[in-house]
């Protein structure tokens, strides 16, 4: 796998890279799909116990990092929150992402006092937060909101889909969920390119990760032709990188799929530092 | 010693200081300057500079042919952060950390338009809700009652800083909080990690109108003036557009600089960068 590297490009270069057009491209073969969800039954099956996620982290992070259970607060509410305000500001419902992310809190508050939102959901959350902690939340997604629509000004929002939902893949018959994240979407010809928003710097992984979320949302889409490109943007590095993506692309992200899917599934704890090795 | 503009102003400001006058460290007087530093921060929109996006191309250049010339192609990872900059502070004590962290969360409230009712109890909520820090949260938990009224004093003066210099910051400013910068260099061998408390200003315009500003409970020293020049360096490099500028605050002194980023400050970060980084890795 390979990408083309983008130093601090402006939002208008890296629009350009989004929706330059891509020679056209068939849906994910039936074939690797099929492959792909025997292999992660297979897997799921000989695991058992609760439901499981994969996604870009798995495969990048080697499932380390994840000893802690998850906890919601004001950092890990950003994303969930600042993509709905970015959308806010994108479609022009609102001036700034501030104001857009204090009304998505609100929103989500709302829900969840008329018992609308999930046990544990971010909703249920922010409800039972003080007022400063959830004024904290809106802060953090309006940063994180500012760092996605720095990328993609007013003036080439038009182009694209800003502060999309997440792409999601049930295997069927399993207890596995495949998660893409997408942070920004464009027609790139009869394909459509990915943009996704990442912390820190770009390491030896994240070639990976960007694959998968290319691949995930072949699988959601199984009728749409393969994305043209990912575009992985670090905004604190401001680095971006531009993966094209082809079936071959998608292949090597299913092999990295499967092997997170043993890792996390099948492998007992103790023996995760042996396979690693 | 980084170039100064005239442009740079500070404040010394003795009414409100929360530190003891003989604990404050001497800050120049750049320039006669105002009280206002909202108004120092973001200036006339009509007068900021126009972006120049290939200044950021310019100085990672002369950064990448500095590193290269001092250090050759491999070697040991060098890593820069704010710290190193700013000298090797001594180790502070618990409370120290405590009071800092708590601090920088009434930073966010402040951002965030929050009527801050009572400053310790609402800072030590958005701590414990922040998901970092646990340690801290766990040393608030258990606060004697003495400790706990004298440190939520400390803070309760601090807040009255924050309260008289960042007043209500508008939302269509697009005040954000916490921005990382982490700037790779010399194929991964050099490493510059920042980090900036607050900015206000949103990118991308045709001038610049990206303002930092930096936060500490600690008296303001010179140092504080490197640490501007390699913040406003680092979002340089960043974002491809230079910052319009850049400020300390001190909420132990009730005193702040605002330095403008000027190309020359940029350069001049650069080079005392470059020099700093020879001088850690070559000693002698």
């Amino acid at each position: 796998m390979s990408a083309r590297r983008l130093l601090a490009p402006s939002a208008a270069q890296l629009v350009e890279v989004l929706v330059s057009s891509a020679e056209d491209a068939a849906p994910l073969s039936s074939r690797l799909r099929q492959l792909l969800i025997a292999r992660l039954t297979d897997t799921s099956a000989r695991a058992g116990g609760p439901r499981r996620r994969l996604d870009a982290f798995s495969v990048e992070r080697d499932d380390a990092g994840f000893t802690t259970p998850f906890a919601w607060g004001t950092r890990a509410a950003r994303r969930a929150i600042g993509t709905a305000a970015a959308r806010g500001v994108a479609q022009g419902r609102h001036a700034d992402a501030l104001r857009a992310a204090s009304e998505e809190v609100e929103r989500l508050c709302d829900r969840a006092e008329r018992g609308l939102s999930r046990p544990g959901s971010l909703g249920a959350w922010l409800r039972g937060e003080p007022a400063p902690v959830r004024s904290l939340c809106a802060l953090e997604a309006a940063t994180w909101a500012g760092g996605l629509l720095a990328l993609v000004t007013p003036a080439t929002q038009g182009a694209l889909g800003v502060g999309v939902a997440d792409a999601w893949f049930e295997v069927p018959g399993t207890k596995l969920t495949l998660h893409g994240r997408r942070d920004a979407i464009a027609a790139a010809g009869e394909r459509r390119s990915i943009l996704r928003l990442r912390d820190g710097l770009p390491g030896d992984a994240s070639l990976a990760g960007l694959a998968i979320e290319g691949l995930v949302e072949s699988l959601a889409a199984p009728t749409r032709a393969l994305p043209a490109r990912v575009v992985g943007a670090w905004p604190d590095a401001g680095v971006c990188l531009v993966m094209d993506f082809d079936e071959d692309v998608a292949r090597t992200a299913a092999r990295g799929l499967v092997s997170a899917a043993v890792r996390r599934c099948v492998v007992p704890e103790d023996d995760r530092l042996v396979v690693a090795a | 010693m980084l170039p100064r503009p005239a442009a740079a102003v500070t404040t010394a400001g003795p009414s409100g200081a929360v530190t003891a006058a003989a604990h404050t460290a001497r800050v120049t007087l750049l320039a006669p300057g105002t009280d206002d530093l909202l108004a120092a921060l973001r200036g006339t929109p009509a007068l900021r500079p126009a972006v120049d996006r290939g200044q950021a191309g310019g100085l990672r250049a002369l950064l990448e042919d500095g590193l290269f010339e001092r250090l050759g192609g491999a070697g040991s990872p060098v890593r820069i952060t704010t710290a190193t900059i700013a000298g090797a502070a001594p180790v502070a004590s618990s409370t120290a950390l405590i009071r800092g962290a708590l601090v920088a969360q009434l930073v966010r409230l402040r951002l965030a338009g929050v009527a801050v009712a009572d400053a310790f109890d609402d800072a030590s909520c958005a701590l414990a809700a922040s998901g970092r820090d646990e340690h801290l949260v766990a040393l608030i938990c258990d606060l004697d009652a003495d400790e706990h009224a004298r440190l939520g004093a400390e803070v309760m003066a601090h807040d009255a800083v924050l309260r008289r210099r960042l007043g209500a910051i508008p939302a269509r400013w697009t005040p954000r909080c916490g921005l990382r910068q982490v700037i790779s260099l010399a194929g991964g061998r050099v490493e510059l990690r920042g980090f900036v408390d607050a900015a206000l200003g949103a990118p991308g315009s045709p001038r610049a109108s990206v303002c930092l500003l930096e936060v500490t409970t600690s008296s303001l020293e010179p140092r504080h003036d490197d640490v501007l020049s390699y913040l406003a360096l680092l979002e340089t490099l960043r974002t491809g557009e230079a910052p319009l500028r850049a400020a300390a605050l001190s909420t132990g002194d009730d005193r702040f600089v605002v330095r403008d980023a000027t190309p020359e400050l940029l350069f001049g970060a650069a080079m005392s960068l470059l020099d700093l980084i020879e001088r850690r890795e070559r000693p002698s």
